[in-house]
């Protein structure tokens, strides 16, 4: 790939170096498929030398130890100075040392040393979880020249001291094992190499919402191609059916329509309406997708294909949708949804004085907080797949503030309650709509989740006057009395739920919460990305969130895009299947098991002059699951990083443990 | 490793970034690796910020330095990164898009480029004060490295507290120490700038009536972290005034936030969470002891928030809601809360003993860089930015903002925020530089 396309370079200045192709270049990337072969076909060397390396083995190891005490969260319990005392005597082990924070820089620093100066091949850090820091320690041990895969993690804090709190022993047994089962597997580790692949500097948005158009202005602000694809025919998401916004009271409208002119005036984004992402295959750098559309009244027209590097999620919400008769919705006209009373207030013609819903003249009105939300287990009805919307949609009750405020300043002589549980106006100059909204004279009540409110047809049909729905609740502002509070209409605070993306979901094998939403890494280290490299999360496809919050969260993806295609090639761990070509009787059961598409196929090769189909591993499309390993009748197949004989190692180093729990350190160091 | 300036030839970064917080390391990396130069600086003697102080952090209960120390050893360790420490921001004047960034760096009284963090000179100097970055219940010497994992491994010399005796310098085996170093000012030429000052929080004494200054058992959240934190000033919780465990801790929210009348109308955002966090954390280190949050909303609004408000419930932490109107300090160091419960008809005026109790404070802007700055705060002290276009920009072209600094956020939130911000950096250097080449081309035609 070239690295100069369109690069910007100035004297003087950094070089701002990460400019994809023009689409000329682009479309000459695409169909470069022979530069891949290439790079693939070098993937292929490495695997065959990694095999070569593989007989003959280091038969001495010099292993460095590091049990970290993460505070106390493990050394509270894990008697951490004796697992290093019992494992610096298992053969090999050069050093065993005890870190208070092994994370920590002075941490890291020591484990380079050692490995510089007691000339270490192969480190363990028993700590917490991989996923938390196995980055972090790889590169610990590449600053000291080790090849990073040599490299063991040992989970002492999730799978020990958290999990057997109350078995210090136990615990402590239990790292001895652990370390001693991955210093087995060291042994028969070799040093690897990443896998390398081409880059392709293209990101495929999906969602049109301003969380899409946001991250796509930004990554096409940034010399980046970007392909935005939006199911329905306008781009804006939900923030077409809203009035004005909190907390700047900006036509929501307004802000639609100028993120849209600075999507429409970059000639890096390509804009695809009434179009679905309908396929996608591949990995990080090289994702192959299908986009299908546009839906015309006919069904769809055609199909594309795009060749991205990086997808990012910006499917999205949808409001929560009450069922039949919850709170009378849709039993009563004059029970509406947030959503639907924004419409009607839009709808009224601005000199009009009084506020009359299909014929009804409101004068009172209550709104409901927490619907669809704050769901507790044997109180709300669950959702029709049992599961209960337990978390907090975070917007409603700024939401709802701001048009209970709206209301008393439009039509003074309705009358506004509000009925929630808590106020959550947490946000920069939400707190002002509360204020705001009690000086305006919206009268609170309060109630416990336990005791919900009742939204009740007035049972005396009485009067004219009477107003025909009644809300009761049993008020904690006023010590728990319950009260029944006679309105006009009923405005339910819905919640936010994510779109309907189930395809999407087990297409790109995406992982969702038990809340459905799309699931970051981790909401710290890693909080817009998700499992699958490459794909990004951009608003409230990952919770619900604001319009200053959503619009953040694309800045955020926009950079981790940014960032990869920094890059002229994507750097994948080489866990992948490897065949063993002289093993390998070409039967083909393994090929039946992999469920990667084209991670696993049979080729022809010439065997002493005679042609025979022998399995073959597409590293690239490979996720090293191991699915293909244990049907192989002939141990021609494993997964680098996770061999058959690092796991028997593994075990040999647990069973020699535990022979030394009962019979003492000799007998370790002797099996060991 | 982060100080080895070249004398001769002045650093350029493409972006300074002020404050090496959560926020500001975030930026800095998010920028690196784009392939940008970053000059990072602290005010303080290491890089990290508040969080690195904190123990456990919601809504996963990791713990902040398992996520906070990995950040800073990678800013680092980062080619593009430069990490200036014991520096602060003072002013930035932009002249013809570029802004020129006066920084004052402080005197430390060692020589970094000779100090290896060996921290002999810190085991011999006599000169004890107390801690702040234990919120003073540690104790700390006039010299020394600021905290165990700090960023860089160096001395630091406090003249305020050290006692000119020298011993210091006798045993420090590089010669590292200079008594006759003097502060430096210095400007810096960058084209972008991320504010990531952060927070401070007000007084515990806002509130008169909580008589804070009367019982050193009314506490800040920060202290309560250092209680809780495993490697903290006493290893367990123990309670300031007698070392006593408490057995009985009221947490007091909207302490100093949400009061027009002390100047903090808005709600602070993070205490509701970690007050119940703490809450969590002390049921598990004081099984016995009974824990009660007063609250008026319990505001757990993030991803997993509420299942964390619902959880600590369910563990037993009684949750009170009402407004403290007093605290008296009573016999034994105890405090009697005068709380209006809106829960109990017969008796909505309480009275309850603790033995410990944590003031919610309102968190404030840390660093005012209005008038010295073409930066605008809004009327609420923090950063004025168009939040709903973009969050992260300013009032001044080329500089932008993330985390506290642009108003109350959590961790969660500021690390999107961060991110957003460089990426924001990245496209205004981008265009800037675009049009840079596109002018010199021109140039290039017409001449
Ligand atoms: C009643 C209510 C009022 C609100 N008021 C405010 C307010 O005043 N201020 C504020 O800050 N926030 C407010 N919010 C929150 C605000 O609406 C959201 O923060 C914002 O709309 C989120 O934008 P988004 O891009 O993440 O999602 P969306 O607006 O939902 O956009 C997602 C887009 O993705 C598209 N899409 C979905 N699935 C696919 C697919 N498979 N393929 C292609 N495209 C797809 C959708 O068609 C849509 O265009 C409110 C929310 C509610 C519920
Ligand atoms: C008691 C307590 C507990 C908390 N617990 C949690 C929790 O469990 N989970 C969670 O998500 N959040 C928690 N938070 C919130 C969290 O601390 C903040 O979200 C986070 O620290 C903000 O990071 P920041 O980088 O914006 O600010 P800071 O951490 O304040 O960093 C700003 C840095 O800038 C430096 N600086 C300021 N001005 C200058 C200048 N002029 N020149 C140079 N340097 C300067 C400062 O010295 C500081 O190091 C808690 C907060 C408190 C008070
Ligand atoms: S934001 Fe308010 S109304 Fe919405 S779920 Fe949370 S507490 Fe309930
Ligand atoms: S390891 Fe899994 S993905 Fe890879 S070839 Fe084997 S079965 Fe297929
Ligand atoms: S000279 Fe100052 S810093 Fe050094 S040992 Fe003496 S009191 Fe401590
Ligand atoms: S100043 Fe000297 S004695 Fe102190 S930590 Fe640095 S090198 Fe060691
Ligand atoms: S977060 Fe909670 S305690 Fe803090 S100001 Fe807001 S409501 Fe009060």
């Amino acid at each position: 790939m070239s690295d100069k396309n369109g690069s910007i370079q100035q004297p003087g200045t950094q070089d701002l170096d990460l400019v994809c192709g023009t689409p000329e270049e682009e479309e000459a990337l695409l169909e470069a498929d022979a530069t891949y072969m290439k790079q693939l076909a070098a993937v292929k060397q490495q695997l065959e030398r990694v095999q070569q390396q593989r007989s003959d083995l280091p038969p001495e190891v010099r292993v460095g130890v590091y049990i970290c005490r993460c505070g106390g969260n493990i050394s509270d319990v894990v008697d951490v100075e004796r697992v290093a005392e019992v494992v610096s005597l298992i053969p090999g082990v050069v050093t065993a040392k005890v870190n208070t924070f092994c994370c920590s820089d002075p941490g890291q620093q020591t484990i380079t040393s050692d490995i510089l100066e007691q000339n270490l091949d192969r480190v363990v850090v028993a700590s917490c979880s991989p996923s938390l820091h196995e980055q972090t320690f790889r590169g610990a041990v590449s600053r000291a020249n080790l090849n990073p895969y040599l490299y063991e993690q040992v989970n002492i804090r999730e799978q020990g001291s958290w999990a057997h709190r109350h078995d210090p022993e136990g615990a402590t047994q239990l790292a001895i094992h652990m370390i001693s089962a991955a210093i087995g597997k060291l042994r028969y580790s070799i040093p690897l190499d990443q896998i390398k692949l081409p880059n392709h500097r293209k990101a495929l948005v999906i969602g049109g919402g301003i969380g899409g158009m946001k991250a796509a202005v930004d990554m096409a602000g940034r010399g980046l191609l970007v392909m935005l694809v939006e199911k329905s025919d306008r781009l804006g998401g939900r923030l077409n059916e809203r009035g004005r916004v909190y907390p700047s009271e900006k036509m929501a409208s307004e802000l639609v329509t100028e993120l849209i002119q600075k999507v429409r005036a970059n000639k890096n984004i390509e804009v695809l309406l009434n179009s679905n992402v309908t396929s996608v295959n591949g990995f990080i750098g090289n994702f192959r997708t299908v986009i299908t559309g546009p839906f015309g009244p006919a069904g769809a027209t055609e199909s594309t294909d795009a060749l991205v590097g990086a997808i990012v999620m910006a499917t999205g919400y949808r409001p929560y949708v009450p069922r039949d008769g919850e709170f009378l919705y849709h039993q009563d006209p004059c029970v509406l949804t947030t959503p639907e009373f924004i419409q009607f207030l839009q709808s009224l013609d601005a000199r009009t004085k009084d506020m009359v819903y299909q014929g009804r003249t409101i004068r009172s009105l209550a709104f409901l907080h927490c619907v669809g939300s704050r769901q507790l287990d044997g109180v709300h009805e669950p959702q029709s797949d049992g599961t209960l919307n337990t978390y907090c949609s975070r917007v409603c009750c700024s939401t709802i503030l701001q048009q209970a405020l709206a209301v008393r300043e439009r039509f003074p002589k309705v009358r506004v309650y509000d009925f929630h549980r808590d106020i959550r106006t947490y946000g920069r100059g939400e707190e002002d709509y509360y204020i705001n909204a009690s000086k305006a004279g919206v009268v609170f009540f309060r109630f416990n989740g336990e005791d919900p409110i009742k939204v009740e047809r007035n049972g005396h049909a009485g009067g004219k006057k009477a107003a025909p729905l009644t809300v009761t609740v049993k008020d904690a502002l006023t010590w728990g009395e319950e009260l029944e509070v006679p309105v006009d209409m009923v405005v339910l605070g819905v919640g936010m739920m994510p779109s309907h993306i189930e395809d999407l979901v087990e297409s790109i094998k995406l992982p969702t919460g038990e809340d459905h939403f799309l699931q970051e890494v981790h909401p710290k280290l890693r909080p817009v990305e998700v499992a699958v490299n490459g794909v990004l999360l951009a608003g409230t496809a990952q919770g619900p969130m604001n319009i200053q919050e959503t619009l953040n969260a694309a800045g955020a993806a926009a950079v981790k895009a940014a960032s990869m295609f920094a890059k002229d090639v994507v750097e994948l761990n080489p866990f992948v299947a490897v065949v063993d070509a002289s093993r390998c009787t070409g039967n083909a059961i393994c090929v039946t098991q992999c469920d990667y598409e084209g991670a696993l196929k049979m080729v022809e090769v010439e065997v002493d002059g005679r042609k025979v189909q022998r399995a073959e591993v597409n590293a690239g499309l490979c996720s090293g699951c191991g699915a293909c390993v244990p049907v192989c009748p002939s141990r021609a197949i494993d997964v680098d990083g996770w061999r058959l004989d690092q796991y028997d190692a593994m075990v040999d180093g647990l069973v020699a443990d535990s022979a030394h729990s009962q019979c003492g350190v000799e007998e370790l160091v002797h099996l060991g | 490793m982060t100080l080895a300036t070249d004398p001769s030839k002045p650093y350029r970064p493409d972006a300074l970034v002020v404050g090496g917080g959560i926020a500001g390391m975030q930026s800095a990396l998010d920028l690196a690796d784009q392939g940008l130069k970053v000059m990072l600086v602290e005010r303080g003697p290491s890089i990290g910020g508040h969080m690195i102080a904190l123990a456990k952090v919601f809504p996963t209960l990791d713990c902040a330095s398992c996520i906070t120390a990995p950040k800073m050893s990678a800013s680092s360790h980062h080619d593009n990164i430069k990490i200036l420490v014991n520096t602060e921001v003072q002013a930035i004047q932009t002249i013809n898009g570029v802004h020129h960034v006066k920084l004052l760096k402080k005197a430390t009284y060692v020589n970094f480029d000779k100090c290896i963090g060996c921290r002999l000179c810190e085991y011999a100097c006599d000169a004890e004060y107390p801690d702040p970055l234990e919120e003073g219940l540690g104790a700390k010497r006039a010299i020394g490295v600021a905290f165990t994992n700090a960023i860089p491994q160096k001395a630091v010399l406090d003249p305020e507290l050290c006692a000119t005796c020298g011993t210091c310098a006798r045993v420090c085996p590089t010669d590292a120490i200079e008594f006759d170093q003097q502060p430096e000012t210095v400007i810096v030429e960058t084209d972008a700038v991320v504010v990531a000052s952060g927070f401070a929080l007000n007084s515990l004494n806002v509130k008169p009536q909580y008589n804070a200054m009367r019982s050193k058992n009314i506490i800040s959240g920060l202290t309560m972290e250092r209680l809780l934190a495993p490697h903290g000033p006493y290893g367990r919780v123990l309670r300031p005034s007698d070392g006593k465990i408490p057995s009985s801790v009221a947490f007091v929210q909207c302490a100093g936030s949400r009061d027009a009348s002390i100047g903090v109308p808005y709600c602070s955002r993070v205490c509701c969470m970690y007050a119940i966090k703490q809450a969590m954390l002390l049921s598990g280190a004081l099984p016995i002891a009974d824990i009660t949050i007063y609250y008026m909303d319990i505001r757990a609004f993030g991803k997993g928030y509420e299942e964390f408000y619902q959880n600590a419930k369910a563990m037993g932490v009684n949750f009170v809601r009402g407004k403290v109107a007093r605290i008296d300090p009573v016999d034994d160091g105890d405090l009697l809360l005068h709380v209006e419960s809106t829960e109990d008809a017969e008796n909505f005026l309480q009275q309850h003993r603790h033995d410990l109790v944590v003031l919610a404070q309102g968190m404030l802007p840390e660093w005012d860089m209005s008038g010295t700055t073409p930066v605008r705060r809004a009327p609420d002290g923090f950063v004025a930015t168009p939040m709903l276009t973009s969050p992260t920009a300013t009032t001044a072209p080329g500089i932008f903002v993330a985390g506290v600094a642009a108003g109350p956020k959590d961790i969660v939130d500021t690390i999107a925020e961060a991110g957003a911000a460089a990426m924001q950096v990245s496209q205004y250097l981008y265009q800037k530089r675009s049009i840079a080449v596109d002018q010199t081309q021109a140039a290039v035609l017409v001449g």
